[in-house]
């Protein structure tokens, strides 16, 4: 009899797990469930969407139909799965008409990502007051923003300023407010950050940091939010104050939660139950440099986590190293990277660091179109490695952030990084590359 | 040839729909793998195909084409015997992504009962239209 696989979810983690499986077994019955009215389709597009950057939200589709068909895998759209029953080793699932069955697994693959989270604001249930974690959710954005003069984005974070941006670009005038007295509090450092506000101030939005919204105003409809005493006049809300892992489902089935309250996983992704793995949003990661529990909640992370449970779940053998939370984001010209640890997560992790920072261009001064970009190094001062870097720039940011989280996975020493080996052309770089440099100067602090 | 939101269908073809096309060369079937199922399947990195002589049964798995993102059985078209194996679809399996109608040709058939089966799929009229249908059911 063919092995039975039953992932539940069917974006990144589900789909890229159902792959894998079938890249592992070609006979497996592969079946994908998720509550949603489509699958396999890419969140982390839906602010370019609504910025106009990608032509429609159809376009964000990356696995069609014919690609569930291609690969012979069952897909059971707009259907919950209600129960996990371990011990018989069944899904109980219940579609859009309230009809319920039982699935019958050999492997099980928990992918069902996160939820956003909405802080218990008076005034929330308001009509204009809006997620962003669907299609559906950005669909209903998008209308807004085309009937709206003015938005308030609660929330500094990647999603929450790329869906302000998306409002400046839009014609909106918009205010993003944060709790924290940063924009990207849990990305970069307050130093970095004081670059990517100055940026986004001067670009039309207004940021307010360190304050919480009180109130969010308006009858039924929402007319603005009320910001320590102070109002805002607003036509749309939008939340982004963070997701939470979707681990209801599993806790009920006695799968074991960690410490991030994500699902904790084995290194070959596999949960406390034998058979029964965990991908994506709704897992906790360990940290590389740490070696800690983390919530990372990326794509990529997702994607690389999914290739590992879905060759094990068919019987192969993968193991997944960690994370380093690298991530990348765009704000109108400017781009923004992390890897590894930033400064204050390191000396809050206990680490005693050293910092080389440099501000250079990504061509030679006398080759045109050179633009900005900054390094800020991570290092610890014990070992001298690299534990973390933040990176923000006109341009080939990302291929520096990759760069130095192969250097840091690697255990690269700063030293080492000082005396690497680079490549050189005016119209794409400088003589001196920015992360060498980066490195000299911390390595300066520790003679 | 048309395109259908980017993918292209040649005239003169047959298809199924297991994203396999056809085409006939005297008494005998030349076969390979639409552009739409390569552009789906993205980077395919390898092809393991049958060796001369061996029998295809129509809409039977005759192969797998691997990807770096997905894996998909090949499909049989027509029934009847190899004659020949693209080898150089095995050597080099990127040229499916970049000619499928042409230098990606998977294998030529002697097919055993051609007018018959040639009914059971798609001419490039009903292939355009069904094309336009996978694109609207997204």
């Amino acid at each position: 009899m063919p092995r039975r696989i039953v992932i539940i979810g069917a974006h990144a983690a589900g789909v890229d797990a159902a792959s894998a499986a079938r890249r592992t077994d070609r006979t497996a019955e592969i079946t994908l469930i998720t509550e949603q009215k489509q699958a396999g389709y890419s969140p982390c597009g839906i602010p370019f969407v609504l910025g106009r950057h990608i032509r429609g939200f159809d376009k964000l589709v990356v696995f069609p139909q014919s690609f569930f068909r291609m690969m012979k895998l069952n897909l059971m759209l707009e259907t919950t799965a209600t129960n996990i029953d371990t011990e018989n080793k069944t899904v109980a699932i219940q579609d859009k008409t309230g009809t319920q069955k039982t699935l019958q697994y050999d492997s099980l693959i928990i992918a069902t990502g996160a939820y956003p989270f909405v802080p218990p604001i008076k005034g929330r249930e308001k009509q204009g007051v809006y997620v962003l974690r669907t299609i559906e959710d950005g669909k209903k954005i998008d209308q807004a923003i085309e009937n709206s003069k003015s938005a308030v984005v609660i929330g500094a974070g990647l999603i929450g300023l790329e869906t302000a941006v998306a409002c400046i670009e839009r014609g909106l005038t918009t205010t993003v407010v944060e709790l924290l007295p940063q924009v990207l509090p849990a990305m970069i450092d307050a130093d970095m950050a004081k670059i990517v506000r100055n940026m986004l101030e001067e670009k039309g939005m207004s940021i307010i940091t360190g304050k919480g919204v009180d109130e969010i105003l308006g009858a039924d409809r929402v007319t603005g939010v009320s910001v320590a005493g102070e109002q805002i006049q607003a036509d749309m809300v939008v939340v982004a104050t963070g997701v939470k892992a979707n681990t209801e489902l599993a806790r009920k089935a006695g799968i074991a939660i960690g410490e991030t309250k994500g699902i904790k996983t084995s290194l070959r992704m596999e949960t406390n139950v034998k058979d029964v793995y965990a991908v994506g949003d709704c897992v906790e990661s360990i940290n590389m440099v740490t070696q800690r529990p983390t919530l990372c909640q990326l794509g990529t992370a997702a994607v690389r986590q999914a290739k590992v449970a879905g060759a094990n779940a068919a019987g192969g053998y993968a193991i997944f190293h960690g994370v380093l939370g690298s991530a990348v984001t765009k704000f109108f010209d400017t781009e923004i990277g992390v890897t590894g640890l930033t400064e204050f997560f390191a000396r809050k992790a206990g680490f005693e660091i050293v910092i080389g920072v440099i501000t250079s261009k990504t061509r030679p001064e006398y080759y045109p179109g050179g633009l900005p970009i900054k390094i800020k190094l991570v290092v610890d001062k014990e070992s001298q490695r690299i534990v973390g870097v933040q990176v923000i720039g006109g341009e080939e940011v990302t291929q520096r952030i990759n760069a130095l989280s192969f250097a840091i996975q690697k255990h690269m020493t700063v030293r080492e990084l000082a005396k690497a080996d680079t490549a050189y052309a005016p119209p794409l770089n400088e003589t001196w590359e920015p992360m060498v440099l980066a490195a000299e100067i911390a390595l300066r602090k520790l003679r | 040839m048309v395109k259908v939101d980017g993918y292209e269908v040649p005239e003169g073809l047959y298809y199924t729909k297991d994203f396999g096309w056809v085409k006939v060369e005297g008494d005998k079937v030349r076969v390979g793998m639409t552009d739409y199922a390569q552009k789906q399947l993205r980077e395919v990195v390898y092809a393991e195909l049958p060796g001369p002589g061996t029998s295809t049964t129509q809409n039977e798995p005759y192969g797998t084409v691997e990807s770096v993102k997905a894996v998909s059985d090949l499909i049989a078209p027509v029934s009847g015997t190899i004659e020949e194996v693209n080898e150089q679809v095995q050597s080099s399996p990127e040229i499916l992504n970049e000619d499928p109608y042409a230098k990606g040709w998977l294998l030529v058939i002697k097919p055993s009962n051609l007018q018959a089966e040639l009914a059971n799929i798609m001419d490039f009229n009903q292939a355009v239209e069904w094309h336009k249908s996978l694109i609207k059911e997204g």
